[in-house]
């Protein structure tokens, strides 16, 4: 293990290791464009230029690797002439359209410039005129004057996702960002390619000219998009209400967490914000009256309803006749919540959440996962884990279908796009009594004898489990939308109003109380997880092994 | 004695020690009453002979007649704002956002849209300006990277008989001309003073 | 007996119409002097049908606001105190003016007519009555706002009042000892004469002490600036805080009227009231020998006017004060009262009584 030492801070790291690794580790941060920890190392921007005791001249940090006794210096006066050198070069070309710039705010070019360049360019020539303004797919916008050819990109569609779609054209001053062939960057992660460009020359169409990014607020948070549980920031327009046409959310970012999704996220979750404040959202509490009119009504009018039909319902036809479908696309809290309130509280037999499989699922070797549920793996735990038969979702409509279940709650989305609307349709109207927890509106809501307005995950505290078992946390980003509440508010009123016994309605003491009682999350507390979740499949692993 | 490191004020050192003539007052009142009586009688002599039509070196009081003489304004005074216009009329304004970041008194809004010309990309779609709450520090007008908000209207008075009437639209803004134009005195092609 | 009703209605009438008007005129007075003296110009709008008269008709322009605000009462067990407090204020000041001479007297159809309203020959105490109880408007007015700011400033100006009160007492009886008599007409009379065959036998040469002391604490009990403490109106807050329209315009018209009272006090006291130099009843009597004989009517014209003009003076130095001086911290304003205005009016007292003694032995 070489033994090396930065500003003289020693410090000992693997052989094999780069200077700028090393000096991660140190906490030293090295000012780079083109290296990028989750791409093959190019060495194209001579940014990261250090001072090597004993080389003849400066050396990249990021693909000089370290040998023992190395000496490394990052702040002599060499290194800083190096570094304004190398900015003058990278805006020599540069259009300098910071005002019309979306990556203005997060540009490693303004931030770098500020910290290191020099403020007086010397260049007399006049600049190189390329692409602007030119969408190369449905994602992704391209500048090429503001590329400082750093190959980021390409080297993020060679390597990565292996469509090869970008390539850098031309020589010299005239070389040139462009699509290979003229092809389409469409690629199920193109949206990756506007994280990974440090500057502005591809900016996420999207997210075009909808809010400035330092008026954002950035809140941890899981994609929701399916069983891989993606590592998300959501970003929040909450100070400028004008902006990001008057919406909350202006879009997610990835966020790095080796075990589950490194820094990448696929296009279908990074665009799944839209969901959250679309115009499909279910915000009113709705009863559908004696003469079969649906009713918008207050929450206190429809918690009654429920309240009454459901007593009434169950005194006439008994418990078993009753049934509840919870989808995996609620968090572990709320699962557990409709297992002490359903089957602890009311005793109802019928509490399914294994859906038929989701006909849009796509699976590749990335991270997408064909299964579109969120929280399928912790769904089976908490809710089959007491339940000797395998009772599934389609199971339960076939008796609703049939006519022995009079009485049905239905909890979480996503069960229309998986079942066919015409048999779902068919199956509720045997029943008498619907009551749909829902946050979309859909043909659920719509059949619902009583449907309530549910708080999605980006307006709720929580934790989900994804397909290899790793727990992880989510917060709040936006205040429950209108007349919408998080399903636990929902469920325990309820449970008050039945006199019930229920879990705490704070979801920090609701996961408590389920690490107590699921042999699964044993152990586990908010705290444990942090931010990154733990898995505890692969703790017990770990242990035995040990 | 160690030596002292702070500066102490000895308030009371400072206080000028009065005279005799002084502390008993009278005099001094009689001194303040002989300036002021003779500002009252100069100034009353001054105008009683303006009044007659016989100019004097100085005028009877040092105002302005505001509604009908005008005080001259500083060419740097910053008065009411306005968009500066490109030469086909469109605004200058790239609706970068950068005066509604630096404003500290949060009245400026702006809305963007897209233009597809890529030497233009972006601009804004309404500007709004809320006169009732701008405090015209003039931070806009520092910040602009694009010379596209301006002061320099010369208009001080912006009353408005409603709040609505005090928030001036991205039209109304554009229409306002420089004090200097207005004037009819030259500008050159960035619509500035000429400087000689 | 209808003729003695008929001349006190008169001279009732003249004085109430020349107190009044002149109040009514000190308020222009007051911003277009406080303005000349700071190089400005001062109200100079209002104008009817274009004609502007610098300003002079913002006496009625006022007028007209001050009879059309809202008059608003607070909360208040005391209505009754609230509405007269004050209606008191103005009527004891205006109450003063009854035993000031404007003139010596006329003769009309044989009647000798004093240009006086009533020659009390108490006079001297009258006054000095009317001046405490004025007092009682301010403190009602504190007291029945039913609001703090006010009662403060209530007791404030009753302080104030009690401090100069004594004051005004006691060179009061420096005048008493000096002219003997408490009839301010003979007061003024006494005035008529010449010292040393050439000087006018003013108060002021005999009581010039007393004449400063006398101004001071009379321009403390017109509750002005630098006395101003009672008020204070826009920091310290004083005791009419909760008095709107009319009802405020009447203590602001009772400060002018009292500015007045001073004025013709002082006039009366120390400046020989009505007193022309060398002006007998007869007409001019120069002290060279010569002499120039002038009738009744002219001569009392003469007089009359004299002392118009004496107190419009002395309204005009009262607002030269006014605009001058900085208000006095409430500490300085007793300081001054009790430690240095007192002692002196003791001493002048004495000094005057050795003197009228040692004189009249």
């Amino acid at each position: 293990m070489p033994k090396i030492t930065i500003d003289d801070r020693p410090i000992e790291v693997a052989s094999g290791t780069t200077i700028i690794q090393a000096a991660d580790t140190l906490g030293l941060f090295i000012p780079h464009y083109c290296y990028h920890p989750g791409l093959p190392v190019a060495g194209s921007c001579r940014m990261c230029l250090v001072e090597v005791e004993k080389a003849p001249k400066l050396q990249i940090a990021c693909y000089t690797f370290v040998t023992d006794v190395m000496v490394v210096r990052t702040t002599t006066p060499q290194v800083a002439t190096a570094r304004a050198a190398i900015l003058e070069f990278l805006l020599a070309n540069h259009p300098l359209d910071c005002p019309v710039c979306d990556q203005a705010g997060e540009c490693k070019l303004q931030e770098f410039y500020m910290q290191f360049g020099r403020y007086d360019s010397t260049l007399l020539e006049d600049k190189t005129k390329k692409h602007k303004q030119l969408p190369v797919g449905p994602h992704i916008m391209l500048d090429s004057e503001r590329c400082i050819l750093c190959s980021r990109c390409t080297r993020f569609v060679d390597d990565i996702t292996h469509t090869h779609e970008l390539g850098i054209f031309n020589r010299g001053v005239h070389s040139e960002l462009l699509p290979v062939d003229g092809a389409a960057v469409d690629n199920a992660y193109s949206g990756c390619l506007a994280d990974v460009c440090p500057v502005g020359a591809l900016t996420d169409r999207d997210f075009r000219f909808k809010v400035r990014v330092w008026y954002l607020d950035k809140t941890d948070s899981v994609c929701h998009g399916c069983a891989r549980g993606c590592n998300i920031e959501i970003h929040t327009n909450r100070r400028r209400n004008h902006h990001n046409d008057g919406k909350l959310i202006a879009r997610y970012k990835p966020r790095f967490n080796a075990q589950v999704n490194g820094y990448w996220m696929c296009d279908a979750g990074r665009y799944s914000y839209k969901q959250i404040e679309s115009p499909d959202r279910f915000l009113q509490p709705r009863v559908r009256g004696a003469d079969g009119r649906v009713q918008v009504c207050d929450w206190s009018t429809a918690l009654a309803a429920v309240d009454e039909s459901v007593t009434r319902a169950i005194a006439a036809h008994g418990v078993s006749s009753a049934a509840v479908i919870a989808t995996p696309d609620l968090s572990n809290e709320e699962l557990w919540a409709v297992r002490r309130l359903c089957r602890d509280g009311m005793k109802i037999p019928t509490v399914a959440c294994r859906c038929p499989a989701d006909p849009r699922g796509v699976e590749d070797n990335l991270l997408r996962k064909a299964d579109t549920f969120p929280n399928s793996f912790g769904a089976q735990r908490i809710l089959e884990a007491t339940t000797e038969s395998e009772l599934t979702v389609a199971s339960v409509l076939q008796a609703a279908a049939s006519g022995r279940i009079r009485l049905l709650f239905v909890l979480g989305g996503g069960l229309t796009e998986r079942v066919d609307p015409a048999h779902l349709q068919q199956a509720l109207a045997q029943v008498d009594l619907v009551v749909a927890i829902q946050s979309h509106h859909s043909i659920l809501t719509d059949l619902a004898t009583m449907a309530l307005p549910a708080s999605t995950y980006a307006e709720t505290e929580g934790t989900i489990t994804n397909f290899t078992g790793q727990v992880q946390r989510y917060w709040p980003a936006i205040p429950p939308l209108e007349e919408s509440k998080p399903l636990l508010d929902i469920l325990a009123q309820l449970a008050n109003r039945w006199e019930l016994p229920f879990t705490p309605r704070e979801p920090e003491l609701c996961f408590a109380e389920l690490a107590g009682q699921v042999e699964y999350f044993a152990g586990l507390s908010y705290r444990v997880l942090g931010w990154e979740g733990v898995n505890p499949s692969q703790r017990t692993t770990s242990k035995s092994t040990a | 004695m160690a030596p002292r490191t702070v500066n102490v004020i000895n308030v009371s050192a400072r206080r000028r020690i009065l005279t005799f003539w002084e502390r008993i007052y009278l005099p001094e009142i009689v001194r303040g009453l002989w300036l002021t009586a003779r500002h009252f009688w100069v100034n009353l002599w001054r105008h009683a002979l303006r009044a007659v039509g016989i100019k004097t070196s100085l005028p009877g009081a040092a105002t302005f007649q505001y509604p009908e003489v005008r005080r001259p304004q500083a060419p740097r005074l910053r008065t009411l704002h306005r968009l500066v216009q490109r030469p086909d009329g469109s605004p200058r304004c790239v609706a970068c956002m950068m005066c509604e970041t630096v404003c500290p008194a949060f009245c400026i809004k702006i809305v963007a849209a897209e233009v597809v010309d890529p030497n233009i990309e972006k601009r804004p779609h309404s500007f709004d300006i809320d006169l009732g709450r701008c405090v015209f520090c003039g931070y806009c007008v520092e910040a602009c990277p694009e010379d596209a908000i301006r002061m320099d209207t010369g208009i001080v008075e912006i009353g408005s008989m409603s709040r609505g009437g005090m928030i001036l639209d991205m039209p109304t803004l554009l229409s306002l001309k420089s004090a200097d134009e207005q004037a009819g005195k030259p500008v050159d092609f960035l619509q500035r003073r000429f400087v000689s | 007996m209808s003729f003695v009703i008929g001349a006190a209605l008169g001279t009732t009438v003249f004085i109430i119409m020349f107190v009044l008007s002149l109040a009514g005129l000190l308020t222009w007075v007051e911003r277009k002097q406080s303005a000349i003296m700071q190089d400005r110009i001062g109200a100079n709008r209002a104008p009817i049908l274009g004609l502007r008269l610098w300003g002079l008709f913002h006496i009625i322009a006022d007028a007209v606001k001050m009879f059309t605000k809202e008059d608003f009462v607070p909360e208040t067990p005391h209505r009754f105190l609230h509405a007269i407090a004050p209606v008191l204020a103005i009527f004891f000041a205006l109450l003063s003016f009854a035993v000031i001479p404007f003139g010596n007297q006329i003769t009309i159809a044989g009647h000798s007519i004093g240009l006086q309203v009533v020659d009390l020959n108490a006079g001297l105490l009258f006054i000095f009555a009317m001046m405490s109880v004025a007092v009682y408007g301010v403190v009602l007015a504190g007291w029945s706002s039913n609001n703090n700011y006010s009662l403060l400033g209530g007791i404030r100006a009753s302080a104030q009042m009690i401090s100069y009160e004594i004051t005004i007492g006691l060179t009061l009886v420096g005048l008493l000892l000096v002219y003997q008599t408490l009839s301010l007409a003979q007061i003024v009379k006494a005035q008529g004469g010449l010292l040393w065959g050439f000087l006018p036998a003013w108060g002021i040469f005999f009581q010039p002490l007393g004449f400063l002391l006398f101004l001071t604490a009379g321009i403390a009990e017109t509750k002005r600036i630098p006395f101003d403490l009672p008020e204070g109106e826009s920091e310290i807050i004083g005791f009419f805080v909760e008095y709107s329209s009319m009802k405020f315009g009447m203590f602001m018209f009772a400060d002018f009227i009292e500015t007045v009272l001073i004025a013709a006090l002082v006039t009366t006291f120390f400046f020989g009231g009505w007193q022309v130099p060398y002006l007998a009843d007869s007409g001019f009597v120069f002290p060279w020998g010569s002499s120039w004989h002038l009738g009744m009517w002219m001569v009392e014209g003469m007089r009359v006017g004299a002392f118009i003009l004496k107190v419009l003076s002395f309204c005009w130095l009262l607002m030269l004060i006014r605009w001058t001086l900085p208000r006095f911290r409430f500490d300085q304003l007793m300081h001054l009262g009790w430690k240095i205005l007192l002692p002196l009016s003791l001493a002048n007292t004495l000094a005057t009584a050795a003197i009228v003694l040692w004189l009249g032995k």
